[in-house]
Protein backbone atom coordinates (compact mmCIF):
# COMPACT_ATOMS: atom_id res chain seq x y z
CA UNK A 1 0.00 0.00 0.00
CA UNK A 2 1.04 3.42 -0.79
CA UNK A 3 1.66 5.36 2.84
CA UNK A 4 0.38 8.81 1.67
CA UNK A 5 1.88 10.80 4.88
CA UNK A 6 5.91 9.15 3.79
CA UNK A 7 5.23 10.16 0.00
CA UNK A 8 4.15 13.45 0.45
CA UNK A 9 7.81 13.43 3.43
CA UNK A 10 9.60 12.26 0.37
CA UNK A 11 8.41 14.98 -2.02
CA UNK A 12 8.65 17.74 0.48
CA UNK A 13 12.54 16.55 0.75
CA UNK A 14 13.00 16.02 -2.79
CA UNK A 15 11.67 19.29 -3.35
CA UNK A 16 13.87 20.48 -0.88
CA UNK A 17 17.16 19.31 -2.43
CA UNK A 18 16.90 20.25 -5.51
CA UNK A 19 15.49 23.86 -4.52
CA UNK A 20 17.06 25.39 -1.27
CA UNK A 21 18.75 22.21 -0.45
CA UNK A 22 21.63 22.76 -3.61
CA UNK A 23 22.59 26.09 -1.98
CA UNK A 24 22.23 25.24 1.80
CA UNK A 25 23.56 21.90 2.19
CA UNK A 26 26.92 22.32 0.82
CA UNK A 27 27.15 25.49 3.05
CA UNK A 28 26.44 23.49 6.52
CA UNK A 29 29.31 20.86 5.78
CA UNK A 30 31.48 23.46 7.04
CA UNK A 31 32.14 24.96 10.61
CA UNK A 32 31.31 28.45 10.52
CA UNK A 33 34.67 29.49 11.08
CA UNK A 34 36.01 27.47 8.09
CA UNK A 35 33.30 28.74 6.04
CA UNK A 36 33.69 32.06 6.71
CA UNK A 37 37.87 32.40 6.50
CA UNK A 38 36.73 30.18 3.30
CA UNK A 39 34.63 33.29 2.04
CA UNK A 40 36.81 35.94 3.15
CA UNK A 41 40.00 34.73 1.12
CA UNK A 42 37.87 34.46 -2.17
CA UNK A 43 36.70 37.60 -1.57
CA UNK A 44 40.76 38.77 -1.03
CA UNK A 45 41.63 37.30 -4.31
CA UNK A 46 38.24 38.98 -5.99
CA UNK A 47 38.88 42.20 -4.08
CA UNK A 48 42.67 42.60 -5.43
CA UNK A 49 41.54 41.78 -9.05
CA UNK A 50 38.77 44.37 -9.06
CA UNK A 51 40.97 46.58 -7.58
CA UNK A 52 43.96 45.94 -10.23
CA UNK A 53 41.03 46.00 -12.76
CA UNK A 54 40.33 49.72 -11.82
CA UNK A 55 43.68 51.09 -11.25
CA UNK A 56 44.24 49.66 -15.04
CA UNK A 57 41.00 51.41 -16.06
CA UNK A 58 42.29 54.85 -14.15
CA UNK A 59 45.71 54.26 -15.78
CA UNK A 60 44.18 54.10 -19.28
CA UNK A 61 41.92 57.02 -18.22
CA UNK A 62 44.72 59.38 -17.55
CA UNK A 63 47.19 57.48 -19.73
CA UNK A 64 48.73 60.64 -21.54
CA UNK A 65 49.00 62.84 -18.03
CA UNK A 66 50.12 59.57 -16.81
CA UNK A 67 53.05 59.47 -18.84
CA UNK A 68 53.82 63.15 -18.90
CA UNK A 69 54.07 63.23 -15.64
CA UNK A 70 55.89 59.91 -14.74
CA UNK A 71 58.87 61.37 -13.92
CA UNK A 72 57.80 64.03 -12.40
CA UNK A 73 55.50 62.22 -9.63
CA UNK A 74 57.08 60.94 -6.58
CA UNK A 75 56.31 56.97 -7.28
CA UNK A 76 56.63 56.30 -3.22
CA UNK A 77 53.90 58.44 -2.79
CA UNK A 78 52.18 56.99 -5.16
CA UNK A 79 52.50 53.83 -4.38
CA UNK A 80 51.89 54.54 -0.92
CA UNK A 81 48.64 55.99 -1.95
CA UNK A 82 47.86 53.46 -3.50
CA UNK A 83 48.29 50.49 -1.13
CA UNK A 84 46.45 52.69 1.30
CA UNK A 85 43.32 53.02 -0.99
CA UNK A 86 44.06 49.37 -1.91
CA UNK A 87 44.03 47.87 1.91
CA UNK A 88 40.77 50.03 2.15
CA UNK A 89 38.77 48.49 -0.27
CA UNK A 90 40.13 44.96 0.27
CA UNK A 91 39.17 45.50 4.29
CA UNK A 92 35.50 47.37 3.48
CA UNK A 93 34.87 44.31 0.76
CA UNK A 94 35.78 41.37 3.54
CA UNK A 95 33.89 43.37 5.76
CA UNK A 96 30.82 42.81 3.91
CA UNK A 97 31.72 39.29 2.92
CA UNK A 98 31.73 38.56 6.92
CA UNK A 99 28.47 40.31 7.21
CA UNK A 100 26.54 38.63 4.34
CA UNK A 101 28.06 35.56 4.89
CA UNK A 102 27.49 34.86 8.64
CA UNK A 103 23.71 35.96 8.41
CA UNK A 104 23.64 33.06 5.00
CA UNK A 105 25.38 30.81 7.60
CA UNK A 106 22.81 31.11 10.06
CA UNK A 107 20.39 31.30 7.50
CA UNK A 108 21.51 27.71 5.98
CA UNK A 109 21.69 26.17 9.20
CA UNK A 110 18.17 26.91 10.29
CA UNK A 111 16.91 25.39 6.80
CA UNK A 112 19.28 22.32 6.97
CA UNK A 113 17.70 21.72 10.52
CA UNK A 114 14.10 21.65 9.38
CA UNK A 115 15.46 19.23 6.49
CA UNK A 116 17.52 16.71 8.43
CA UNK A 117 13.93 16.56 11.44
CA UNK A 118 12.18 15.44 8.02
CA UNK A 119 14.72 13.11 6.93
CA UNK A 120 14.71 11.67 10.76
CA UNK A 121 10.50 11.73 10.63
CA UNK A 122 11.00 9.73 7.45
CA UNK A 123 13.53 7.07 8.84
CA UNK A 124 11.30 6.69 11.38
CA UNK A 125 8.38 5.91 9.21
CA UNK A 126 10.34 3.23 7.12
CA UNK A 127 11.40 1.40 10.16
CA UNK A 128 7.36 0.69 11.19
CA UNK B 1 -12.99 41.41 -6.49
CA UNK B 2 -14.62 37.78 -6.61
CA UNK B 3 -14.03 37.19 -9.72
CA UNK B 4 -10.22 38.28 -9.82
CA UNK B 5 -9.44 36.28 -7.40
CA UNK B 6 -10.81 33.30 -9.13
CA UNK B 7 -8.46 34.77 -12.12
CA UNK B 8 -5.44 34.90 -9.58
CA UNK B 9 -6.49 31.15 -8.63
CA UNK B 10 -7.04 29.86 -12.29
CA UNK B 11 -3.76 31.58 -12.93
CA UNK B 12 -1.88 30.05 -10.04
CA UNK B 13 -3.16 26.64 -11.52
CA UNK B 14 -2.13 27.07 -15.32
CA UNK B 15 1.36 28.00 -14.13
CA UNK B 16 1.69 24.93 -11.70
CA UNK B 17 0.32 22.37 -14.29
CA UNK B 18 2.55 24.15 -17.17
CA UNK B 19 5.44 25.47 -15.65
CA UNK B 20 7.39 23.07 -17.64
CA UNK B 21 6.23 24.76 -20.24
CA UNK B 22 5.97 28.57 -18.95
CA UNK B 23 9.13 28.81 -17.43
CA UNK B 24 10.76 28.18 -21.01
CA UNK B 25 8.71 30.14 -23.03
CA UNK B 26 9.36 33.42 -20.35
CA UNK B 27 12.80 33.07 -20.71
CA UNK B 28 12.66 32.64 -24.39
CA UNK B 29 10.62 35.87 -24.12
CA UNK B 30 12.62 37.50 -21.81
CA UNK B 31 16.56 36.46 -23.74
CA UNK B 32 14.63 37.45 -27.13
CA UNK B 33 13.65 40.98 -25.65
CA UNK B 34 16.93 41.71 -24.50
CA UNK B 35 18.67 40.95 -27.65
CA UNK B 36 16.70 42.55 -29.63
CA UNK B 37 16.76 45.65 -27.78
CA UNK B 38 21.11 45.19 -27.41
CA UNK B 39 20.71 45.08 -30.84
CA UNK B 40 19.01 47.78 -31.94
CA UNK B 41 20.74 50.02 -29.52
CA UNK B 42 23.95 49.43 -30.53
CA UNK B 43 24.07 46.78 -33.27
CA UNK B 44 27.23 47.53 -34.66
CA UNK B 45 28.59 44.00 -35.48
CA UNK B 46 26.36 43.00 -38.33
CA UNK B 47 26.99 39.51 -38.25
CA UNK B 48 25.19 39.14 -34.99
CA UNK B 49 22.64 41.61 -35.62
CA UNK B 50 20.29 39.28 -37.02
CA UNK B 51 16.87 37.78 -36.16
CA UNK B 52 17.74 34.31 -36.51
CA UNK B 53 20.80 34.34 -34.71
CA UNK B 54 18.43 36.01 -31.70
CA UNK B 55 15.95 33.07 -32.19
CA UNK B 56 18.37 31.09 -32.03
CA UNK B 57 20.40 32.18 -28.63
CA UNK B 58 17.00 32.76 -27.33
CA UNK B 59 16.02 29.02 -27.72
CA UNK B 60 19.21 28.18 -26.26
CA UNK B 61 18.88 30.63 -22.97
CA UNK B 62 15.12 29.45 -22.86
CA UNK B 63 16.82 26.03 -21.66
CA UNK B 64 19.38 26.91 -19.71
CA UNK B 65 19.51 28.71 -16.20
CA UNK B 66 18.30 32.29 -16.47
CA UNK B 67 21.87 33.49 -15.58
CA UNK B 68 22.89 32.28 -19.26
CA UNK B 69 20.38 35.02 -20.55
CA UNK B 70 22.79 37.74 -18.84
CA UNK B 71 25.79 35.90 -19.88
CA UNK B 72 24.77 36.16 -23.55
CA UNK B 73 23.40 39.78 -23.41
CA UNK B 74 26.65 40.72 -22.13
CA UNK B 75 28.57 38.45 -24.90
CA UNK B 76 26.26 40.32 -27.25
CA UNK B 77 27.10 43.92 -26.02
CA UNK B 78 30.91 43.43 -25.62
CA UNK B 79 30.79 42.43 -29.66
CA UNK B 80 29.16 44.86 -30.47
CA UNK B 81 31.49 47.15 -28.71
CA UNK B 82 34.87 45.24 -30.09
CA UNK B 83 32.42 46.63 -33.55
CA UNK B 84 32.67 50.06 -32.69
CA UNK B 85 36.27 50.16 -31.29
CA UNK B 86 38.11 47.79 -28.87
CA UNK B 87 39.39 50.50 -26.39
CA UNK B 88 35.24 50.18 -26.19
CA UNK B 89 35.27 46.69 -25.67
CA UNK B 90 38.41 46.78 -23.06
CA UNK B 91 35.88 49.46 -20.75
CA UNK B 92 32.84 47.31 -21.53
CA UNK B 93 34.67 44.16 -19.99
CA UNK B 94 36.37 46.08 -17.27
CA UNK B 95 32.74 46.90 -16.36
CA UNK B 96 31.81 43.71 -16.38
CA UNK B 97 34.25 41.79 -14.77
CA UNK B 98 34.10 44.19 -11.41
CA UNK B 99 30.13 43.51 -11.27
CA UNK B 100 30.99 40.10 -11.56
CA UNK B 101 33.62 39.90 -8.98
CA UNK B 102 32.41 42.37 -6.93
CA UNK B 103 28.63 41.38 -6.18
CA UNK B 104 27.46 38.55 -8.42
CA UNK B 105 29.58 35.99 -6.06
CA UNK B 106 26.90 36.89 -3.66
CA UNK B 107 24.27 35.43 -5.26
CA UNK B 108 24.20 34.51 -9.28
CA UNK B 109 20.05 34.89 -8.82
CA UNK B 110 20.51 38.23 -8.62
CA UNK B 111 22.05 39.15 -11.48
CA UNK B 112 18.38 38.34 -13.74
CA UNK B 113 17.97 42.02 -11.70
CA UNK B 114 20.50 43.84 -13.55
CA UNK B 115 19.46 42.50 -16.91
CA UNK B 116 15.64 43.75 -16.29
CA UNK B 117 16.45 46.65 -15.20
CA UNK B 118 18.66 47.20 -18.16
CA UNK B 119 15.90 46.67 -20.21
CA UNK B 120 13.30 48.70 -18.36
CA UNK B 121 15.77 51.58 -18.51
CA UNK B 122 15.80 51.16 -22.48
CA UNK B 123 12.08 51.11 -22.55
CA UNK B 124 12.25 54.50 -20.81
CA UNK B 125 10.61 52.69 -17.62
CA UNK B 126 13.08 52.05 -14.92
CA UNK B 127 11.26 53.64 -12.30
CA UNK B 128 9.36 50.48 -12.16
CA UNK B 129 12.31 48.58 -10.66
CA UNK B 130 12.97 50.23 -7.52
CA UNK B 131 9.44 49.60 -6.65
CA UNK B 132 9.37 46.09 -7.75
CA UNK B 133 12.61 45.04 -6.02
CA UNK B 134 11.56 46.94 -3.03
CA UNK B 135 8.21 44.84 -2.51
CA UNK B 136 9.66 41.45 -3.64
CA UNK B 137 13.63 41.54 -2.73
CA UNK B 138 15.89 42.22 0.03
CA UNK B 139 16.80 45.63 0.29
CA UNK B 140 20.52 44.29 -0.85
CA UNK B 141 19.15 43.60 -4.66
CA UNK B 142 19.78 47.41 -4.74
CA UNK B 143 23.38 46.40 -6.13
CA UNK B 144 22.20 44.53 -9.07
CA UNK B 145 19.51 47.23 -9.76
CA UNK B 146 22.85 50.14 -9.88
CA UNK B 147 24.82 47.57 -11.95
CA UNK B 148 21.88 47.64 -14.54
CA UNK B 149 22.09 51.39 -14.47
CA UNK B 150 25.47 51.41 -15.00
CA UNK B 151 25.26 48.91 -17.75
CA UNK B 152 22.46 51.00 -19.17
CA UNK B 153 24.64 54.27 -19.15
CA UNK B 154 27.30 52.63 -20.58
CA UNK B 155 25.45 51.33 -23.58
CA UNK B 156 24.33 54.74 -24.14
CA UNK B 157 27.20 56.30 -24.13
CA UNK B 158 28.04 54.13 -26.51
CA UNK B 159 25.23 54.53 -28.49
CA UNK B 160 25.22 57.82 -28.80
CA UNK B 161 28.89 58.61 -28.96
CA UNK B 162 29.46 55.75 -32.07
CA UNK B 163 30.19 57.83 -34.87
CA UNK B 164 32.87 59.96 -32.79
CA UNK B 165 34.39 57.05 -31.66
CA UNK B 166 34.27 55.28 -35.06
CA UNK B 167 35.73 58.34 -36.76
CA UNK B 168 38.53 58.49 -34.09
CA UNK B 169 41.88 57.16 -35.32
CA UNK B 170 43.65 54.32 -33.69
CA UNK B 171 46.34 56.68 -32.06
CA UNK B 172 43.50 58.41 -29.91
CA UNK B 173 42.92 55.19 -28.02
CA UNK B 174 42.89 57.16 -24.88
CA UNK B 175 40.68 59.93 -26.40
CA UNK B 176 38.29 56.75 -26.82
CA UNK B 177 38.38 55.47 -23.35
CA UNK B 178 37.95 58.71 -21.81
CA UNK B 179 34.93 59.39 -23.82
CA UNK B 180 33.22 56.16 -22.61
CA UNK B 181 34.72 56.46 -18.86
CA UNK B 182 33.50 60.35 -18.37
CA UNK B 183 30.18 58.87 -19.56
CA UNK B 184 30.19 57.41 -16.06
CA UNK B 185 32.25 58.80 -13.49
CA UNK B 186 31.15 62.37 -14.99
CA UNK B 187 27.11 61.78 -15.18
CA UNK B 188 25.61 63.49 -12.82
CA UNK B 189 21.95 61.92 -13.82
CA UNK B 190 23.39 58.57 -13.23
CA UNK B 191 24.46 59.48 -9.78
CA UNK B 192 21.29 61.42 -9.40
CA UNK B 193 19.46 57.99 -10.34
CA UNK B 194 21.20 55.60 -7.82
CA UNK B 195 20.62 57.79 -4.69
CA UNK B 196 16.97 58.07 -5.82
CA UNK B 197 16.47 54.07 -6.32
CA UNK B 198 18.63 53.03 -3.81
CA UNK B 199 16.83 55.10 -1.09
CA UNK B 200 13.17 53.76 -3.22
CA UNK B 201 13.90 50.72 -3.08
CA UNK B 202 14.96 51.04 0.81
CA UNK B 203 11.51 53.03 1.53
CA UNK B 204 9.47 50.57 -0.22
CA UNK B 205 11.35 47.55 1.60
CA UNK B 206 11.08 48.78 5.29
CA UNK B 207 7.65 50.10 4.76
CA UNK B 208 6.26 47.36 3.32
CA UNK B 209 7.64 44.71 6.04
CA UNK B 210 5.69 47.43 8.58
CA UNK B 211 2.91 45.73 10.57
CA UNK B 212 0.41 48.46 9.43
CA UNK B 213 -3.04 47.98 7.26
CA UNK B 214 -2.29 48.37 3.62
CA UNK B 215 1.63 48.44 3.90
CA UNK B 216 2.24 47.02 0.51
CA UNK B 217 0.24 50.31 -1.00
CA UNK B 218 1.49 52.72 1.43
CA UNK B 219 4.75 51.30 0.49
CA UNK B 220 4.74 51.87 -2.95
CA UNK B 221 3.30 55.30 -3.09
CA UNK B 222 5.60 56.24 -1.03
CA UNK B 223 8.42 54.95 -2.53
CA UNK B 224 7.26 56.75 -6.35
CA UNK B 225 6.59 59.77 -4.49
CA UNK B 226 10.22 59.91 -2.83
CA UNK B 227 11.35 59.02 -6.48
CA UNK B 228 9.82 61.54 -7.86
CA UNK B 229 10.84 63.50 -5.64
CA UNK B 230 14.24 63.33 -5.63
CA UNK B 231 14.62 62.95 -9.79
CA UNK B 232 13.01 66.10 -9.72
CA UNK B 233 15.11 67.64 -6.74
CA UNK B 234 18.48 65.98 -9.11
CA UNK B 235 17.02 67.72 -12.03
CA UNK B 236 16.80 71.27 -10.39
CA UNK B 237 20.22 70.49 -9.35
CA UNK B 238 22.21 69.02 -11.88
CA UNK B 239 19.93 69.95 -14.80
CA UNK B 240 20.06 66.78 -16.18
CA UNK B 241 17.55 67.00 -18.30
CA UNK B 242 14.36 64.77 -16.95
CA UNK B 243 11.05 64.94 -18.42
CA UNK B 244 9.05 65.72 -15.74
CA UNK B 245 5.70 64.20 -17.75
CA UNK B 246 7.78 60.46 -18.45
CA UNK B 247 8.80 60.61 -14.83
CA UNK B 248 5.13 61.00 -13.45
CA UNK B 249 3.89 58.97 -15.39
CA UNK B 250 6.72 55.88 -14.70
CA UNK B 251 5.80 56.38 -11.39
CA UNK B 252 2.17 56.01 -11.80
CA UNK B 253 2.75 52.54 -13.98
CA UNK B 254 4.87 51.86 -11.20
CA UNK B 255 2.61 51.59 -8.94
CA UNK B 256 0.19 50.24 -11.30
CA UNK B 257 2.64 47.10 -11.31
CA UNK B 258 3.13 47.64 -7.70
CA UNK B 259 -0.38 46.46 -7.01
CA UNK B 260 -0.64 43.75 -9.59
CA UNK B 261 2.17 42.41 -7.70
CA UNK B 262 0.54 42.99 -4.02
CA UNK B 263 -2.86 41.48 -5.65
CA UNK B 264 -0.49 38.14 -6.70
CA UNK B 265 1.64 37.97 -3.65
CA UNK B 266 -0.11 39.79 -0.69
CA UNK B 267 -3.85 39.32 -0.85
CA UNK B 268 -5.19 39.43 2.38
CA UNK B 269 -8.58 41.41 3.43
CA UNK B 270 -7.58 43.98 6.26
CA UNK B 271 -11.39 44.60 6.83
CA UNK B 272 -11.17 41.12 8.64
CA UNK B 273 -8.01 41.67 10.79
CA UNK B 274 -7.77 40.31 14.21
CA UNK B 275 -6.02 41.19 17.31
CA UNK B 276 -5.59 38.70 19.82
CA UNK B 277 -3.58 38.98 23.36
CA UNK B 278 -2.80 36.06 24.90
CA UNK B 279 0.47 34.61 26.80
CA UNK B 280 2.10 31.72 28.07
CA UNK B 281 4.67 31.04 31.16
CA UNK B 282 7.30 33.15 29.76
CA UNK B 283 5.65 35.69 27.14
CA UNK B 284 3.01 37.75 26.69
CA UNK B 285 1.85 37.77 23.38
CA UNK B 286 -0.02 40.56 20.96
CA UNK B 287 -0.65 39.32 17.64
CA UNK B 288 -2.22 40.77 14.96
CA UNK B 289 -3.74 38.20 12.12
CA UNK B 290 -4.54 39.26 8.79
CA UNK B 291 -6.77 36.48 6.89
CA UNK B 292 -5.93 36.23 3.01
CA UNK B 293 -8.57 36.27 0.50
CA UNK B 294 -8.72 33.09 -0.82
CA UNK B 295 -11.58 31.51 -3.12
CA UNK B 296 -11.76 27.95 -4.08
CA UNK B 297 -12.26 27.24 -7.98
CA UNK B 298 -15.63 25.90 -8.62
CA UNK B 299 -15.19 22.68 -9.69
CA UNK B 300 -18.25 21.26 -11.75
CA UNK B 301 -19.17 17.38 -11.16
CA UNK B 302 -21.23 15.43 -12.67
CA UNK B 303 -23.33 12.82 -10.86
CA UNK B 304 -24.02 10.05 -12.62
CA UNK B 305 -27.14 8.14 -11.59
CA UNK B 306 -27.15 4.66 -12.91
CA UNK B 307 -30.56 2.54 -11.94
CA UNK B 308 -29.74 -1.29 -11.45
CA UNK B 309 -33.25 -2.62 -10.22
CA UNK B 310 -31.32 -6.13 -9.99
CA UNK B 311 -29.30 -5.42 -7.28
CA UNK B 312 -32.63 -3.90 -5.18
CA UNK B 313 -33.40 -6.66 -3.33
CA UNK B 314 -30.07 -7.17 -1.07
CA UNK B 315 -29.85 -3.41 -0.50
CA UNK B 316 -33.52 -2.81 0.43
CA UNK B 317 -32.03 -4.13 3.85
CA UNK B 318 -29.55 -1.18 4.17
CA UNK B 319 -30.31 1.60 7.53
CA UNK B 320 -32.83 4.31 5.64
CA UNK B 321 -30.00 6.73 6.93
CA UNK B 322 -28.52 6.54 3.55
CA UNK B 323 -30.99 7.81 1.98
CA UNK B 324 -29.75 11.29 2.52
CA UNK B 325 -26.19 11.42 2.15
CA UNK B 326 -24.28 9.81 -1.10
CA UNK B 327 -20.52 10.52 -1.78
CA UNK B 328 -19.23 12.40 -4.80
CA UNK B 329 -15.63 12.35 -5.97
CA UNK B 330 -14.75 15.76 -7.56
CA UNK B 331 -12.45 16.30 -10.47
CA UNK B 332 -9.25 16.88 -8.44
CA UNK B 333 -10.04 13.34 -6.52
CA UNK B 334 -11.21 14.65 -3.26
CA UNK B 335 -13.63 13.10 -1.86
CA UNK B 336 -16.55 14.89 -0.99
CA UNK B 337 -19.60 14.62 1.35
CA UNK B 338 -22.60 16.01 -0.10
CA UNK B 339 -26.40 15.52 0.98
CA UNK B 340 -29.81 16.03 -0.22
CA UNK B 341 -30.75 18.95 1.91
CA UNK B 342 -27.89 20.99 0.36
CA UNK B 343 -28.78 24.00 -1.97
CA UNK B 344 -28.75 24.44 -5.96
CA UNK B 345 -25.51 27.05 -6.79
CA UNK B 346 -25.32 28.34 -10.64
CA UNK B 347 -25.30 26.33 -13.31
CA UNK B 348 -27.82 24.70 -15.84
CA UNK B 349 -30.46 23.53 -14.01
CA UNK B 350 -33.29 21.63 -15.76
CA UNK B 351 -36.44 21.17 -13.41
CA UNK B 352 -34.45 18.40 -11.77
CA UNK B 353 -30.93 18.94 -10.39
CA UNK B 354 -27.50 19.78 -10.90
CA UNK B 355 -24.59 18.75 -8.91
CA UNK B 356 -21.58 21.82 -9.26
CA UNK B 357 -19.43 21.18 -5.99
CA UNK B 358 -17.46 24.47 -4.38
CA UNK B 359 -14.94 24.19 -1.26
CA UNK B 360 -17.68 25.50 0.33
CA UNK B 361 -20.94 24.19 -0.44
CA UNK B 362 -22.75 21.35 -0.34
CA UNK B 363 -24.22 20.43 -3.78
CA UNK B 364 -27.68 18.93 -4.68
CA UNK B 365 -28.32 15.62 -6.26
CA UNK B 366 -31.57 14.79 -7.70
CA UNK B 367 -33.72 13.33 -10.63
CA UNK B 368 -31.88 14.24 -14.11
CA UNK B 369 -28.89 16.46 -14.30
CA UNK B 370 -28.17 18.37 -17.76
CA UNK B 371 -24.92 20.51 -18.01
CA UNK B 372 -23.18 20.61 -21.27
CA UNK B 373 -24.62 17.97 -23.86
CA UNK B 374 -24.94 15.46 -20.82
CA UNK B 375 -28.10 14.19 -19.65
CA UNK B 376 -28.53 11.48 -17.32
CA UNK B 377 -32.34 10.56 -16.07
CA UNK B 378 -33.34 7.92 -13.38
CA UNK B 379 -36.55 6.40 -13.52
CA UNK B 380 -37.99 7.66 -10.62
CA UNK B 381 -37.51 10.50 -8.25
CA UNK B 382 -38.79 7.81 -5.01
CA UNK B 383 -36.18 5.34 -6.00
CA UNK B 384 -33.31 7.97 -5.37
CA UNK B 385 -32.27 6.96 -2.52
CA UNK B 386 -31.31 3.33 -3.79
CA UNK B 387 -29.03 4.80 -6.22
CA UNK B 388 -27.54 7.40 -4.00
CA UNK B 389 -26.80 3.96 -1.90
CA UNK B 390 -25.61 2.36 -5.13
CA UNK B 391 -22.59 4.60 -5.91
CA UNK B 392 -21.77 5.12 -2.01
CA UNK B 393 -21.31 1.01 -2.46
CA UNK B 394 -19.24 1.45 -5.72
CA UNK B 395 -17.25 4.56 -3.89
Amino acid sequence: MVNGDKVILMTRLASYEKKEGKKYIPVTKFFRSDYLSMQIMKSFLYATLVFGILVGLFVLYDFEIFMEDLYKIDIITLVLNIIKYYITFVVVYCIATYVLFSIRYVKAKKSVKKYYHNLKKLNAMQKK
Amino acid sequence: MRNLLELREKLKKIYANHEVYILPILKFLLAFLALKMLNSRIGYMGSIDNLGIELIVALTCSFLPTTFIVVFAGLFSLLHMYAISLEVAIVGLGVYMVMFFLFFRFGTKDAIIVLITTILAMMGIPVVMPIVVGLLASPLAAVPVVCGLIVYTMISTISINATTISSMGGDEATAKLRLILDGLIENPGLIVMIASFVITIFIVYFIRRMSVAYSWTIAMVAGAIVNLVILLVGDLMYNINLSLFVIFLSSLLAVAVGKIIEFMCFCVDYSRIETLQFEDEEYYYYVKAIPKMLVAEQDKTVKRINVQRNNVQHKTSEPISHQSRIVSEGKDGAVKRSTTQGNVRQGNVTKNSVTKNSATKNSVTKGSVTIGNERKRTSDSSNDWLDDYEDLERF
